[in-house]
C-alpha cells in the first residue's frame, strides 16, 4: 500500500468520530512511516496518543497485506509509560483503533500490578502491542531468551519523555533501547515529551548523541498555542496576610466563589500533607460541598484515584484537592478551572496545570495563583511573565550513572549472560555513558565479580561469574532473584500501608511519620481521622475516630526549587517593587505596604544590590543573604560561604534556605565586614571549597543511599512482605562510613559527590549566580528585629550545619547550656 | 587518645574512646557489640562492603588489648554477626595469639555452636557475675548488683544554641547500670534520651567526654 492509502484509512477513522487529524499528528504519521525516528513534542491530552499508535498498527497493516488470513503473533511495539496508572488509558485507545479497523492484534500491559499469571501467559506468547514501564522493561530484559521477543519488535515509544528524562529511570530507558537497537533490525524510537527547556537534547538522549538513529530522526512540535489566563489571587488586607507560611488557608475563603462558578475545579497543591488539610478545612467550613468534593493523591488507593479520576469525567465533582499526581494522564474536558496554590517552583509545571482546564477547542485555559504568604505574590507575578514568555525550563540528563549501569549489566547477567566488548560499544553510543573510559568500564567489570578491585583470600563475595566462554552471567539463584526484587525498586522513604485493624486498605505513609506517633494518637488521612492503634510489620493499623487533630502527615515533595529562568523573572519581579506604581503588577502593587515596612526596617534591593541582614534572637545570630536564585543554589552557596567564614575563624553554624535567601544562625556573631573585605563570594576555587565544605558529605550521604540501592548494594527486602527496610536504611549510612574510611576511591562512594554537585549544589548556576553578585554592590543591614524578607526564612525547621570548630570544644558549650 | 576513669561500687573502670571498658581492679577488659563476620556475611549476599573494615575490628582489639595487657577478655555479646563464614578464621588466628582468658556472654546475633567457642578456649555464658558486676547482653536491673552490657548500640544527641545538634556513640549510664557503645567497625548506634540521673561519656575525636 502506498502512503497515501494508509493515511486514507486513518483519516477515514478520525472521521468517523466527528474529528479531524491534527497537523502535527499527520507529520508523525509520515515520519514514522517514512522509516524515521523522532520525539514529538505534545502537550498532555492534545491527541498525541493517536499521533503514534496510528503509524504504529498502519505499519503493520503495510507489512502484512494478508493479515485477516495468516496474523503472525509476537511483539510488535512497545510503549513505555511512567506511571502505570496511564496503561489503561493508553490501552483503550490502541484498542479502540484496532477494533474499528478490525485487526487481529493483541494489546496486552505489563506493570508492576500484572498477576503472575498473566506474566507467564505473557512470556509464552507476547501480546503484539505491549504497555509497560521503564522498570517492567528492565524486568524482560532479566528473563531468559529476551533477544527472541524483540526481534521483530519495530517500535518502542516512550511517553512523557520529558518525566524520565532528568532522573535513573530515564538512564535505564537508555541503556534498555541501547539493546534493543541491536536485537531488532527495523526498529523505529519515538519519544513524547511536554514542552522543556532542552527539547533538542532530550531528543539526542532518547536516540544517542552520535548514533545512526539520532541521525535518522526528527523533531515534531504540536505547536497548539493554547492561550493560558493567569489570575492572582490578591489578600484583601495585606497588612495581616502572614509573612511566612505555606498552607495558604488564609485565602480559603475566596476559593469557594472560585469553585462555585466553574464546573469543575481542579486545587493543585504542592504536598499530600498539604492537600489533606485543604480538602478538610474546606469541608469543616463548607459542608455542602461535601459528596461533590475529593481528594486525589499519591498515597490514596488505587481504586479511590481511578474513582475519583471517573468521577471528574462524568461530572459528578465540583472541586478535587490534588498534588501532582493529576499533572500526567488523559484528559479531564469537565475542569474549568485550576487553582494553584502556593508557589508551583517550576513554569512548565504550572503550564501543564494549568493546560488542565479548558480543553475544548478555542477555549482558554484559567489558572489562579493563590499565595500562601506575603513575599510569593512576587512568584505570582514572575510566573504570569514566564507563561507569556514561555520561560520553561531544563531536564537535565544524568551522566556518567554508575550505579545504574551496575544494576543493568547485573540484570543481563541474570538473563543469558553477556560479552562485554558487545555491550561496551551499545553503552558507550548512549547519552549517558559517552564519556566512560576503559579504566571506568573494567572496574565496573571488576566490581560486578569481585565486589573489589583485586581477588583477596577469604573473600565470600558473590555476584556475577565469568563463564568458560567469556559471558559474564549469575548462576546463583539467590542472586538472581535479589536482583529481581531489586530492579524498580524506586527508592523513596519506606513506606507502610495504612490498614484498618479490621482490614481494608487506605493507603501508603512514610515510616518516618508514622514513627513519630505513639499508640492512641490520631491522624489525619485520605481525608479521615484516624487513631493508630499499632505496627504490625510493614503495616500501621488505624482505626476510624471522631477526636479532631492537628497531625497530618508530611510527604517529602515540599523540597522543589526554582528554576534558573524562573529565579531572574522573579529577581525582576522583585525590582520592580522600586518603579513606579503604574509599571507595576497587581500583585507587586499590593505588597506595597510589605515592601514600605522592608524599606524601613531594611532594604527593598536593586538590581545591582546584593542585600545581607544581620539581627539576633533568642536563637542566636542570624546572618540572612539575599541572592533569589533559588533553593539549591542557595543551599550550595550557603555551605560555601559557611566554609570559607569559618576560615577566618573557628565557627558553628546552622544553615536555612529557601527560594529567595538563605541563612547562617550561629551562637557567634559573624563579622560581615570581614566577609565583604575578604572577598568570599569569589569564584576562584569554588569546587575545592565546595567539596570541603562539610555538608557536601552530608548531601553525598543523602545521595549515597539511592546509589547504594540501585547498584544492589543494600537489599531493600520483597516487596509486599515487608522486610528489612530499617535494615537498609541504617545499613546504606553505615555503608557510606566504611566506603569513606576504607575505599573513598570506589566509583560509586566517588558518584555520590559527583551527583551532589552536578545535580543537588547545581554547580554551573551557583558560578553564574557568584559572577553576578561579583558585579553588585553588597548592602549590609544591621537590623534590630526580622524583617518581612527574613521571615520566611528564619522560621524553616530544615537546617543543614556547618563546622569548622573542634568536636571536643563544641560539645563543652553545648554542655554548659544544659547545665543552665 | 584520651580515656575516661570513673568509680564505681568500689572499683575502677576506664573508659576507652574505642568504646571498651577496662576494669582495673580485676585486670578485665569488657568488649561489647564487635558483630565479627557481618561485612563477609553482606559480600555473600551481593553487596560489596569493604573488606578493609574487616581487619580495622582486629587491629584496634590488638591496640586495647596491648595498651591495658588484661588477664580476662570478657565480650558482652554480639561477638559474631552471623552464622560460620571465612571471618571466622581470622577470629581464631586472633584467640591463638591472645594470652588473656576469653569469656563470651551470648547475644542475639551469637548463633554459632557453642563448641566452635569450647574448642577456641573460650567459654560462652549467659550472663555472668562477677564481683559487684552482673555481666550481661541486654541491659538489666537486679537489685545489689550494678548491671554492665550492650546490645543498644546507645548514642546520645545533643543540642547547642543556633539550632546545632550532635550525635555521637557514648557510654550510658545510670544509678544501676551502664551500657556499652558498640565496639564493631560496621555496626550503627541508637539513640537513648536522657533522663534525670543518668550520666553520659561521649565518645568524639578519640576521647571520652563526659557531657
Amino acid at each position: 500500500m502506498t502512503q497515501e492509502e494508509l493515511f486514507k484509512i486513518a483519516e477515514k477513522w478520525f472521521r468517523e468520530q466527528g474529528w479531524k487529524p491534527f497537523p502535527f499528528q499527520k507529520k508523525t504519521w509520515k515520519a514514522f512511516l517514512g522509516g524515521k525516528n523522532g520525539l514529538l513534542n505534545a502537550p498532555t491530552g492534545s491527541g498525541k496518543t493517536y499521533a503514534l499508535w496510528f503509524p504504529i498498527v498502519l505499519h503493520y497493516i503495510n507489512q502484512n497485506p494478508s493479515y485477516r488470513t495468516s496474523h503472525k503473533k509476537g511483539l510488535k511495539a512497545v510503549w513505555i509509560t511512567p506511571l502505570r496508572a496511564l496503561s489503561q488509558e493508553i490501552r483503550q485507545s490502541a484498542e479502540r483503533i484496532i477494533k474499528d479497523l478490525d485487526l487481529p492484534l493483541t494489546v496486552g500491559i505489563r506493570t508492576g500490578d500484572t498477576s503472575t499469571k498473566e506474566r507467564s501467559q505473557q512470556r509464552k506468547t507476547m501480546p503484539d502491542l505491549l504497555i509497560t514501564t521503564p522498570e517492567s522493561l528492565q524486568l524482560l530484559l532479566a528473563t531468559k531468551g529476551y533477544d527472541k521477543m524483540f526481534k521483530d519488535c519495530n517500535a518502542i515509544v516512550v511517553d512523557e519523555w520529558h518525566e524520565l528524562l532528568g532522573t535513573k529511570r530515564g538512564v535505564q530507558m537508555e541503556l534498555a533501547l541501547s539493546r534493543i537497537k541491536t536485537l531488532s533490525a527495523n526498529l523505529r524510537i519515538w519519544g513524547i515529551s511536554a514542552t522543556i527547556g532542552n527539547l533538542e537534547e532530550a531528543r539526542q538522549v532518547l536516540l544517542g548523541p552520535e548514533s545512526l538513529a539520532f541521525q535518522n530522526s526528527v523533531l515534531i512540535r504540536a505547536e497548539l498555542n493554547k492561550k493560558i489566563h493567569v489570575i492572582s489571587i490578591i489578600p484583601a488586607e495585606i497588612e495581616t496576610f502572614p509573612w511566612r507560611g505555606h498552607l495558604g488557608l488564609r485565602l480559603l475563603d475566596r476559593v469557594i466563589p472560585i469553585i462555585k462558578k466553574s464546573k469543575t475545579t481542579l486545587l493543585f497543591t504542592n504536598t499530600r500533607s498539604q492537600c489533606e488539610i485543604w480538602f478538610q478545612k474546606i469541608l469543616e467550613k463548607y459542608p455542602e460541598l461535601a459528596g461533590e468534593m475529593a481528594m486525589h493523591h499519591g498515597s490514596i488507593n488505587k481504586d479511590t484515584r481511578i474513582w475519583v479520576e471517573e468521577a471528574i469525567r462524568n461530572e459528578e465533582l465540583k472541586a478535587v484537592v490534588c498534588t501532582s499526581s493529576l499533572d500526567l494522564g488523559v484528559d479531564f474536558a469537565p475542569v474549568e478551572t485550576v487553582i494553584q496554590i502556593g508557589g508551583p517552583k517550576g513554569v512548565a509545571r504550572f503550564m501543564q496545570r494549568a493546560g488542565r482546564s479548558g480543553h475544548r477547542p478555542g477555549k482558554e485555559s484559567v489558572i489562579y495563583f493563590l499565595p500562601t504568604h506575603a513575599i510569593e505574590l512576587v512568584e505570582a507575578s514572575a510566573l504570569q511573565q514566564a507563561v507569556v514568555k514561555q520561560a520553561v525550563e531544563d531536564r537535565m540528563p544524568y551522566l556518567n550513572s554508575f550505579d545504574v549501569l551496575v544494576q543493568y549489566l547485573t540484570t543481563l547477567a541474570v538473563s543469558d549472560g553477556f560479552i562485554p566488548a558487545e555491550i561496551y560499544r551499545e553503552i558507550k553510543s548512549s547519552f549517558c555513558y559517552q564519556g566512560i573510559t576503559m579504566d571506568e568500564w573494567r572496574w565496573l567489570l571488576n566490581f560486578i565479580v569481585l565486589g573489589s578491585q583485586s581477588l583477596q583470600t577469604y573473600d565470600e563475595y558473590k555476584k556475577v561469574e565469568i563463564a568458560d566462554d567469556g559471558r559474564f552471567v549469575v548462576h546463583n539463584r539467590g542472586v538472581a532473584m535479589r536482583h529481581r526484587f531489586q530492579i524498580g525498586t524506586i527508592v523513596g522513604d519506606a513506606n507502610l500501608t495504612v490498614r484498618y485493624q479490621k482490614g481494608g486498605y487506605i493507603g501508603s505513609i512514610e515510616e518516618y511519620f508514622i514513627s513519630k506517633l505513639t499508640p492512641g494518637d490520631v491522624f489525619t488521612f485520605a481525608g479521615r481521622n484516624l487513631e493508630f492503634i499499632r505496627i504490625k510489620e510493614m503495616q500501621a493499623l488505624v482505626r476510624n475516630s471522631n477526636k479532631k487533630t492537628s497531625k497530618v502527615p508530611s510527604w517529602m515533595g515540599g523540597r522543589l526549587t526554582l528554576s534558573a529562568q524562573m529565579s531572574q523573572l522573579l529577581r525582576e519581579e522583585l525590582y520592580s517593587a522600586r518603579l513606579h506604581p503604574d509599571q507595576q503588577s497587581d500583585s507587586i502593587r499590593a505588597l506595597a505596604p510589605i515592601f514600605e515596612r522592608q524599606e524601613r526596617e531594611s532594604l527593598v534591593p536593586g538590581p545591582d544590590e546584593l542585600l545581607i541582614e544581620t539581627f539576633k534572637t533568642s536563637d542566636g545570630y542570624h546572618h540572612i543573604f539575599y541572592p533569589f536564585e533559588g533553593r539549591f543554589v542557595h543551599e550550595a552557596m550557603g555551605s560555601l560561604l559557611g566554609y570559607r567564614i569559618s576560615l577566618l575563624s573557628p565557627i558553628t553554624f546552622s544553615l536555612a534556605f529557601n527560594d529567595y535567601g538563605f541563612e547562617l544562625l550561629s551562637d557567634k556573631e559573624i563579622d560581615i565586614q570581614a566577609v565583604i573585605d575578604n572577598d568570599l563570594f569569589s569564584t576562584s576555587y569554588m569546587l575545592e571549597d565546595l567539596q570541603k565544605s562539610l555538608n557536601s558529605t552530608e548531601m553525598a550521604r543523602r545521595k549515597f543511599r539511592d546509589i547504594a540501592v540501585i547498584s544492589g548494594m543494600v537489599f531493600t527486602g520483597y516487596p509486599k512482605k515487608g522486610v528489612k527496610m530499617k535494615h537498609l536504611q541504617s545499613s546504606s549510612q553505615l555503608l557510606f562510613e566504611v566506603f569513606r574510611d576504607f575505599e573513598p576511591d570506589n566509583l560509586l562512594f566517588l558518584q555520590a559527590f559527583r551527583e551532589t554537585f552536578e545535580h543537588q549544589l547545581e554547580e554551573g548556576r551557583l558560578r553564574l549566580a557568584l559572577e553576578r553578585i561579583s558585579r553588585q554592590e553588597i548592602v549590609w543591614k544591621a537590623c534590630k528585629n526580622p524583617t518581612p524578607f527574613s521571615f520566611p526564612i528564619i522560621t524553616d525547621r530544615l537546617r543543614e550545619k556547618l563546622s569548622s570548630e573542634k568536636l571536643a570544644d563544641r560539645i563543652k558549650r553545648m554542655t554548659a547550656l544544659l547545665m543552665k | 587518645m584520651t580515656s575516661q576513669r570513673i568509680f564505681i561500687s568500689d572499683q575502677h573502670l576506664d573508659l576507652h574512646p574505642s568504646g571498651v571498658v577496662y576494669w582495673e581492679e580485676e585486670k578485665v577488659l569488657l568488649i561489647s557489640d564487635v558483630h565479627l563476620g557481618k561485612v563477609t556475611h553482606f559480600r555473600k549476599y551481593g553487596a560489596a562492603v569493604p573488606q578493609e573494615a574487616i581487619l580495622k575490628n582486629f587491629e584496634v582489639l590488638q591496640d586495647v588489648i596491648a595498651f591495658y595487657q588484661p588477664n580476662t577478655i570478657c565480650f558482652l555479646g554480639d561477638l559474631f554477626h552471623s552464622s560460620l563464614n571465612r571471618e571466622w578464621q581470622l577470629f581464631e588466628n586472633w584467640v591463638r595469639e591472645t594470652s588473656a582468658k576469653i569469656i563470651l556472654i551470648a547475644g542475639n546475633h551469637d548463633i554459632i555452636s557453642p563448641l566452635k567457642y569450647e574448642n577456641l578456649g573460650i567459654s560462652l555464658v549467659p550472663e555472668l557475675l562477677f564481683g559487684p558486676f552482673l555481666l550481661t547482653h541486654y541491659p538489666e536491673e537486679r537489685t545489689g548488683l550494678f548491671n554492665l552490657s550492650g546490645h543498644i548500640h546507645p548514642a546520645v544527641k545533643l543540642n547547642g544554641k543556633g539550632r546545632q545538634s550532635l550525635r555521637l556513640p557514648c557510654f550510658f549510664k545510670n544509678k544501676h547500670q551502664m551500657i556499652l557503645p558498640a565496639f564493631g567497625a560496621f555496626t550503627g548506634t541508637h539513640v537513648l534520651n536522657r533522663k534525670g540521673e543518668d550520666e553520659v561519656y561521649a565518645i568524639a575525636d578519640a576521647m571520652v567526654i563526659k557531657v
